[in-house]
């Protein structure tokens, strides 16, 4: 997911784009594994 | 937050000024304005798929008694009608319009991600064929409803990994266009186009993108669950091996609450943009609006429990989901007055958007009304699994979500495409289906006081009038839908040429009207200047 495929050409604002994308997939893949998490330790095995 | 400087958005040497020619300009698409017409050309090829299984649904329940189809082809229909007008047809709308007109409306020249957008885009046809083949499995396609909940799903044939997959597929499809909508929302504002001046329609994505964020990996995991319990003897819905299926039921409406709100921001916005136009006046307390919608968001993130209250749960929790329920009835009341207060002295006209978005206003808070109803927890042990909540949920999807987008085709469409369309078509598009959509579902309030159960092919006699008069408003409702495609075809091959502002009432909050119609295929090349 690199911001070369934007059309900004201004590096902060690329930069910024590529952080706030990586940062919400981050977010989005913690919600998923944090629910699997909380399962697994919440069954009573 | 800073804006982009106009140097830097105004280059983009890698472009070309003209659309790729034949197939590879859609499949290597990464214009906002193409991709936008797949999104939303795809939503409406699945709203007539989805449509023609409701049809079967209204058939097979026009008389008492097994008619036309199995009972296990039934609820095959049942489940995929709902997830294919979900997955399919209203979400995949709204990114379509978020792709055409965020980017417009902030001048932006294009979204901030286009190639992620592409396969965004482009994972949807895989993920809906994957789905309808199921059909042609043995064992057919998935019947359990599209809850999915344990363990029933967990007796679905050999379609039971494809659904799955699939749903996996429209997860990582939202999840990518969430991302976008939000990267470009905060990156890519034309310099003076500060948030609080941000349109509506905008608004409203910039908020449901978050809410796809939070919620689409929650059912991700709650089928991978699914998946793993159905084929690697994990337990976790699964009493007998230590695991509770009730849970399922907390995490599935943990993501369902807030996607029903994900599937009506947007719309919100929509209305909150039409309305001003037609009424010649400004959005009545347009801060108030954003405020509204953000509490609304904030809110259906805990308020799940009133799906389960028949499950049985402790007291505080119930008198708790109850409370959070019916608390969102505060941030959409605000929203009602306000657009009711637009209309109000306004130098009204009632073109076809206008018609959907007043038809919207009355409608939609039918369907809210019979929710207040349904949150209340021992109203709801009668109406739980009932008919009734059959038609609150349609009153907030078709004239809600649906007439929304509709409503929001019909103000943008001269846009696209240059020309105006058919008022005369549109408008007995629109009469059909306001009067034919409430003899669909307003007698399903009736059936479901009576007792009608959901999800069954068959029913006791005393129910046959009704779901007569509902199966008749069902045929006519979805016949009349072929002449909103007639509208859009007719528009995008030529007619009367479109103004700029289109609308001789626009009220120009968005960029877009800033714009020649059809918009060209490069816009904001150079970022404007809002002031
Ligand atoms: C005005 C605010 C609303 C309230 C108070 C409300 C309340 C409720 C309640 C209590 C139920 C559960 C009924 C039961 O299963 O016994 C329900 C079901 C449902 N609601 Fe709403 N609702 C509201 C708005 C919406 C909106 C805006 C949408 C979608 C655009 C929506 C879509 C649904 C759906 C799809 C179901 C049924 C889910 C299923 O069981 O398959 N609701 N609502
Ligand atoms: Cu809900």
């Amino acid at each position: 997911m690199s911001a070369d495929q934007t059309v900004v050409s201004g590096e902060s604002v690329r930069r910024r784009i590529r952080n706030g994308a990586l940062g919400l997939a981050c977010v989005a893949i913690a919600f998923y594994l944090g629910f699997i998490a909380l399962l697994v330790f919440r069954s009573h095995y | 937050m800073a804006n982009a400087h106009s140097s830097d958005t105004a280059h983009h040497d890698d472009h070309h000024d003209e659309p790729a020619k034949g197939i590879k300009r859609w499949l290597f698409a990464t214009n906002h304005k193409d991709i936008g017409t797949m999104y939303l050309v795809f939503s409406l090829i699945m709203f007539f798929i989805g449509g023609a299984m409701a049809m079967v649904i209204r058939a097979e329940l026009f008389q008492p008694g097994l008619q036309l189809v199995d009972p296990v082809f039934f609820n095959q229909m049942t489940t995929n009608h709902a997830l294919i007008m979900i997955f399919g047809a209203v979400m995949p709308a709204f990114v379509g319009l978020a792709n055409w007109m965020i980017p417009l409306q902030i001048g932006a020249p294009d979204m901030a991600l286009p190639r992620m957008n592409n396969f965004s885009f482009w994972i949807l046809p895989f993920a809906f064929t994957l789905l309808l083949s199921t059909l042609f499995v043995p064992g057919g396609m998935a019947a359990g409803g599209w809850t999915l909940y344990p363990p029933l799903s967990l007796q679905t044939g050999d379609s039971f990994p494809m659904l799955i997959f699939a749903i996996h597929m429209m997860g990582i499809s939202s999840i990518m266009g969430a991302i976008n909508v939000i990267v470009t929302i905060m990156n890519m504002r034309a310099p003076g186009m500060n948030l609080l001046k941000m349109p509506l329609f905008t608004w409203s994505w910039l908020i449901t993108a978050y809410l796809l964020i939070a919620v689409m990996p929650v059912l991700a995991g709650a089928v991978t669950m699914l998946l793993t319990d159905h084929f690697f003897k994990t337990s976790f819905f699964n009493a007998a091996g230590g695991g509770d299926p009730v849970m399922f039921e907390h995490i599935f409406w943990f993501f369902g609450h807030p996607e029903v709100y994900i599937m009506i921001l947007p719309a919100f916005g929509i209305i909150s943009e039409i309305l001003p136009t037609f009424s010649r006046k400004p959005l009545f307390g347009a801060t108030s609006m954003i405020y509204a919608i953000a509490s609304i968001a904030f809110l259906s993130f805990i308020v799940w429990g009133h799906h389960m209250f028949a499950d049985g749960m402790p007291v505080a929790a119930q008198l708790f989901y109850m409370m959070s329920t019916m608390l969102i009835a505060v941030p959409t009341g605000v929203k009602v007055f306000n657009w009711t207060a637009t209309m109000w002295r306004g130098s009204l006209s009632f073109e076809p958007p206008m018609l959907f978005a007043i038809a919207f206003l009355f409608l939609f808070s039918i369907g809210g009304f019979s929710g207040l109803m349904l949150a209340i927890v021992p109203a709801d042990f009668q109406y739980n699994q009932t008919y009734f909540v059959v038609a609150h949920f349609h009153y907030v999807l078709v004239p809600g979500a649906i007439f929304g987008i509709m409503a929001g085709v019909y103000y943008w469409l001269p846009k696209w495409t240059g020309h105006m369309y058919s008022m005369g078509l549109a408008k007995t598009h629109f009469w059909l289906s306001a009067i034919f959509v409430n003899v669909l579902f307003f007698p399903q309030h009736f059936l479901g006081l009576a007792g009608m159960p959901r999800r069954i092919p068959d029913y006791a006699v005393q129910f046959t009038d009704w779901n007569m008069v509902s199966s008749i408003g069902g045929f006519a409702f979805g016949l009349s839908q072929i002449l909103f495609a007639v509208v859009i075809i007719q528009c995008a091959r030529g007619g009367k040429k479109a103004t700029a502002v289109v609308w001789e009432g626009t009220h120009p909050t968005g960029l877009e009207w800033t714009l020649p119609s059809p918009a060209p295929y490069h816009s904001f090349t150079t970022a404007p200047e809002v002031r």
